[in-house]
């Protein structure tokens, strides 16, 4: 059988000539495809809020809510700074940032997890009403991509921590990045939507 | 040979057109027009059908052409001659369809717009449907029957709606239907041009009864006169269990002689009043037909299925209602 | 960077096909075997269907088992017979026809294969619960009452997109980041630019539709209200999210196929296509102008009558496009040494059949007609002439065209014919009637009928017979071929594309040295000028 080498600078040099880096541009492209579902259950909330009355929704808590959308905001400038750092080399930002992007992140999700207990208490559930059934899903579905988030964030930081990233290779890094940054702006928009219009 | 092109494209170029519009004149793929904007959408169907044929004939006659004409000669193992593109060409055949979309778009939205011009004084009718039967009410007359009945010439407004699942109320005849939407009231306005007996049709997968659901009704275009004397009539029929048994929709799934009723999703009533003691041990016949329509859950005759018959005619029925219809079904 | 060293694996060719493999070609061919198994279940509920339409009044198939067999049937053609076997050839070809080793992530892309198999699996498992029976459409709040088989069926559905979702990701970033030197956009072959214009529809639509199928799924499982008219839930609201993906849906299911037909005319006149970059922008309109048109499903919806009017305009401007596409292949053929070879042959019946199909399109477009003719059988001959004459057509032409470099042998020419005769005319036989029932007045998806329309069915079913039996001499050549077929050599087709410039079937790392590109793909009758860096066959491969 024949075996000969083929690098992997020459695979992808059609991509380095559009500036593309395919796992960079894979990332992208779930991200669109992930807009897209999000769409759809922003959509249907839109829908519902237009068209069921839905008095319940004034037991939002818009000021706890709103620290928390910080907190997320904040978590995503620590992902700029840790990427930041690694570009310069300096390991030890890195990981210090990834850190506390992953304790921020848990902590939103602490704050959505009392925001949740709080509407239970007052009766509204995911089965109590349209507005429920919706607030929940969509709220819902984008805690998990939090957490699915901060697990990320971990195996990130474990990586950077057995020395994989450097100033030249830290692909990983950025693709974590614009994850978590897609995260933070469904939120904006979901807490634009749902807490303050 | 390049001469001769220009009037070999002249020459098709009739031909096409002139089979166009034999097409447009003479095909008729329609059933009986019997309502004004049945008229207007065949016109609009036509026309589009002989364009359709024009289309059809020149694309498929040049690729016949090419199949027969530009075989490869034996032998010959060369390429052809490379033509990459023709710009005035593409242009030519990217705009005239353009045009012709224009023009299509623009004809049927001036026959929507004329099909549904609100008319004076339309006959309201509110379309009522259920799994799997029509209702048709009627709020000025004061009557409901399962048959449509209308008078010639005057606009019908129809208020369509279901009480379970989406429906689609169809009568070909009239070239247009609407879905039954649970929760929603759709607006349909038809005025019937033609006096005649046409089908109406469910036009939305519905569940097990979705096929036989026009069985049990029709549309009925007569004379105002005819349909006023119909009105009176169902109007003093209007306590009669036989009306009763089909304005309910109890004929969308039941056979029953007795009130003209085929249908075959649930048990058959013929003899029931002689079963109805036997049925389930220890209930006499009147508890057991009763239960049976206020809780049909509570005995599933073997062969069919349960969650099919509706759960709520203790809610729609009145006392005296729900006495007479057991009465009725104990003398069957 | 260290170098790849890549070594044959010691294992028995066969096997790698039954198990996790990384490498496209295998993974496409696993595709491409899986997909036409599903298309033989979908056919045999088709069968089934059309006997039961034999008579108005047969009693054959229950009611509820005909609307499960009804719902099966287009289920498991759409999602598991035709958006897989176009992406399996999508997989296949897309490397080689590029110039590059592989995909660009080629574990995702065996991950997409493994998943299409459970969830199809479990689809059809759905019978053993009680399979879901409201339409392929899934219409609530009819859906949301159903048996437990609805809810599989939505959770399969929902993993087949997932696998579509990740294959689109593979074909997306291995076109842009892996093209071999010399190979621009404007070289690049038309079934590859038609794959790409395919993709942008799968990551752009099929999550809407997965949005739609977890509402469901929750109004099912947990008792959510989204679909509740009680609650003041919206049964439109699912319309809209499913046509959102489902029309997009029947472009991916197109133009792949017309893209396979862009390679087969060029090929088989010896001439370039005509008015390529037409094409290749048409294969983008298509998929950006079909994103727009949904609500055209939903014309008697009761949805707001000032809305439908925009919907109608959209849906007939995709007409131009696709008018450029056939205009475009009629002058490829035009004025060429054509060869009437089975690929060729079906490639003239895609053309002839979709032109019906495209045609009758333009007539649902338009609303005062869809008003009488939407949910009848002029819809399911509509829908049947661009998915069997169009898409299943340029399926069989292109695996007609590439079998010999899948498997290194050729088809019976004869067996080919005879094939084709059989579809082309059991595709018309089985469809032009159901035309004529739903203008006369035959609704869709009903197990009895009015007895005015039998004649009219029994045509349709005639013809679906034919159709079933047409499938045997290809299943016949295509086994025995491939085990005692001529050999094919590299380029049986004297084609100019980049696969037929390897071995027949290609050798695990696609071509020996990169190749570099210097000409157009449809370069026939040029004086061969820089033409590709010829790569030596590897022996025995």
């Amino acid at each position: 059988m024949t075996s000969h080498s083929i690098t992997h600078e020459d695979e992808f040099r059609a991509g380095r000539e559009l500036s593309l880096d395919h796992r960079k541009l894979g990332m992208w492209l779930f991200l669109a495809s992930e807009v897209m579902f999000f769409g759809g259950l922003i959509g249907t909330f839109l829908h519902y809020k237009a068209t069921v009355p839905s008095p319940e929704s004034a037991e939002l808590d818009t000021v706890l809510v709103g620290i928390n959308t910080f907190i997320l905001v904040t978590s995503s400038l620590m992902v700029v700074l840790g990427l930041d750092s690694i570009r310069r080399g300096n390991r030890r930002g890195l990981l210090t940032y990834l850190g506390l992007t992953a304790l921020l992140g848990a902590v939103f999700l602490g704050g959505q997890g009392y925001e949740f207990v709080s509407l239970y208490g007052h009766g509204i559930t995911l089965t109590s009403s349209v507005f429920g059934s919706s607030f929940f899903t969509l709220t819902g579905f984008h805690g998990l991509h939090v957490l699915i988030g901060v697990a990320w964030a971990l195996l990130t930081l474990g990586k950077a921590l057995r020395g994989k990233y450097s100033a030249e290779d830290h692909v990983g890094v950025e693709a974590f990045g614009l994850y978590w940054h897609f995260v933070d702006i469904v939120w904006i928009v979901l807490f634009t939507i749902i807490y303050l219009i | 040979m390049k001469e001769r092109t220009p009037l070999v494209i002249v020459h098709v170029t009739v031909a096409l057109l002139a089979a166009g519009f034999w097409v447009a004149q003479n095909v008729n793929l329609m059933p009986a027009e019997a309502s004004t904007r049945a008229a207007l959408v065949d016109q609009l169907f036509r026309a589009m059908l002989g364009l359709a044929a024009v289309i059809f004939l020149l694309v498929e006659g040049l690729l016949l052409y090419s199949v027969l004409r530009f075989r490869r000669p034996r032998g010959d193992e060369g390429d052809a001659v490379p033509v990459h593109g023709n710009r005035a060409l593409e242009i030519v055949w990217t705009v005239i369809p353009a045009l012709i979309v224009v023009v299509i778009g623009f004809y049927s939205f001036r026959v929507l717009a004329a099909s549904e011009t609100r008319e004076a004084d339309p006959i309201v009718v509110n379309v009522n449907s259920r799994q799997f039967s029509w209702s048709f009410e009627y709020p000025a007359e004061g009557v409901t029957s399962t048959d449509l009945h209308l008078p010639l010439g005057r606009q019908a407004r129809f208020l369509i709606t279901s009480a379970d699942v989406i429906h689609s109320f169809w009568v070909p005849e009239f070239r247009v239907k609407r879905d039954a939407t649970p929760g929603q009231i759709a607006e349909l306005l038809v005025t019937p041009s033609r006096l005649g007996t046409y089908p109406v049709r469910c036009a939305e997968l519905c569940g097990v009864g979705h096929a036989s659901m026009g069985l049990t009704s029709q549309v009925v275009v007569e004379s105002p006169d005819d349909f006023q004397r119909w009105v009176e009539q169902t109007r003093a029929l209007s306590g009669d269990p036989v009306t009763a048994f089909n304005t309910l929709g109890c004929n969308g799934c039941h056979t029953l002689a007795a009130a003209g009723a085929i249908g075959v999703v649930g048990p058959a009533l013929d003899g029931i009043g002689q079963r109805a003691a036997s049925t389930v041990p220890g209930q006499d016949a009147a508890t057991y037909i009763r239960t049976s329509m206020v809780k049909p859950g509570d005995h599933v005759v073997p062969g069919f299925a349960d969650n099919v018959m509706p759960r709520d005619f203790a809610q729609r029925l009145a006392t005296e209602q729900l006495q007479a219809m057991v009465d009725f079904l104990m003398a069957q | 960077m260290t170098s790849e060293s890549i070594a044959a694996k010691p294992v028995p060719a066969w096997r790698r096909y039954f198990g996790w493999s990384t490498d496209h070609k295998v993974i496409g061919l696993q595709y491409l075997v899986t997909s036409f198994f599903f298309f033989l279940v979908g056919g045999a509920m088709a069968g089934m269907i059309r006997t039961q339409l034999l008579a108005p009044d047969s009693t054959l198939v229950s009611a509820e088992a005909y609307n499960r067999l009804t719902t099966n049937h287009g289920s498991v053609m759409l999602f598991l017979w035709i958006l897989p076997v176009l992406a399996g050839l999508g997989n296949y070809l897309i490397p080689l026809q590029i110039g590059a080793r592989d995909m660009a992530f080629p574990r995702l892309n065996a991950l997409s294969f493994w998943l299409l198999v459970p969830s199809g699996l479990l689809m059809l498992a759905s019978f053993f619960v009680g399979a879901a029976e409201a339409g392929w459409t899934a219409y609530v709040p009819l859906s949301v009452a159903g048996p437990d088989g609805q809810t599989l069926w939505a959770i399969s559905v929902v993993l087949l997109g997932t696998s579509s979702m990740m294959g689109s990701i593979n074909f997306v970033t291995t076109i842009f980041t892996m093209r071999t030197a010399g190979m621009t956009f404007w070289r690049m072959p038309l079934f590859t630019w038609s794959m790409l214009a395919t993709s942008i529809l799968v990551l752009t639509a099929t999550p809407v539709l997965t949005a739609g199928l977890v509402l469901i799924a929750m109004d099912r499982l947990v008792g959510t209200l989204f679909f509740s008219v009680s609650a003041g839930g919206d049964p439109i609201l699912w319309q809209n999210l499913f046509w959102f993906y489902s029309h997009p849906a029947v472009y991916i299911m197109v133009l792949p196929a017309m893209g396979a037909i862009s390679e087969i005319f060029p090929v088989f006149s010896r001439k370039p296509v005509f008015g390529y970059k037409m094409i290749a922008f048409s294969s983008l309109a298509i998929s950006l102008l079909g994103l727009t048109v949904w609500a055209h499903h939903m014309f008697t919806s009761g949805m707001d009558p000032r809305l439908r009017v925009p919907y109608m305009i959209s849906t007939m401007i995709i007409a131009v496009p696709t008018g450029v596409k056939i205009f475009s292949w009629l002058a490829t053929i035009w004025g060429g040494k054509l060869r009437l070879d089975t690929p060729m042959l079906f490639a003239l019946g895609f053309i002839s059949m979709f032109l019906i199909g495209g045609i009758t399109g333009v007539f649902l477009a338009a609303i005062p007609i869809d008003l009488h003719v939407h949910d009848t059988y002029f819809v399911v001959a509509h829908l049947h002439f661009v998915l069997f004459g169009g898409s299943v057509s340029g399926a069989y032409a292109a695996l007609y065209y590439w079998y010999p470099k899948i498997t290194g042998r050729r088809l019976d020419e004869r067996l080919g014919k005879v094939h084709f005769a059989a579809n082309f005319i059991g595709t018309n036989l089985a469809y032009l009637p159901m035309f004529l029932a739903g203008l006369l007045g035959m609704p869709r998806r009903v197990v009895n009928y009015d007895p005015r329309f039998t004649e009219l069915n029994q045509l349709a079913s005639l013809g679906a017979f034919l159709l079933a039996a047409s499938v045997l001499p290809f299943l016949y050549n295509v086994i025995v071929s491939w085990v005692s077929g001529p050999k094919a050599g590299d380029n049986p087709w004297q084609a100019k594309t980049l696969e037929w410039k390897t071995t027949s079937p290609p050798p695990a790392h696609n071509f020996d040295m990169p190749p570099v590109v210097t000409e157009g793909p449809y370069d026939y009758g040029e004086a061969a000028q820089g033409s590709l860096t010829p790569s030596p066959s590897a022996a025995g491969d």
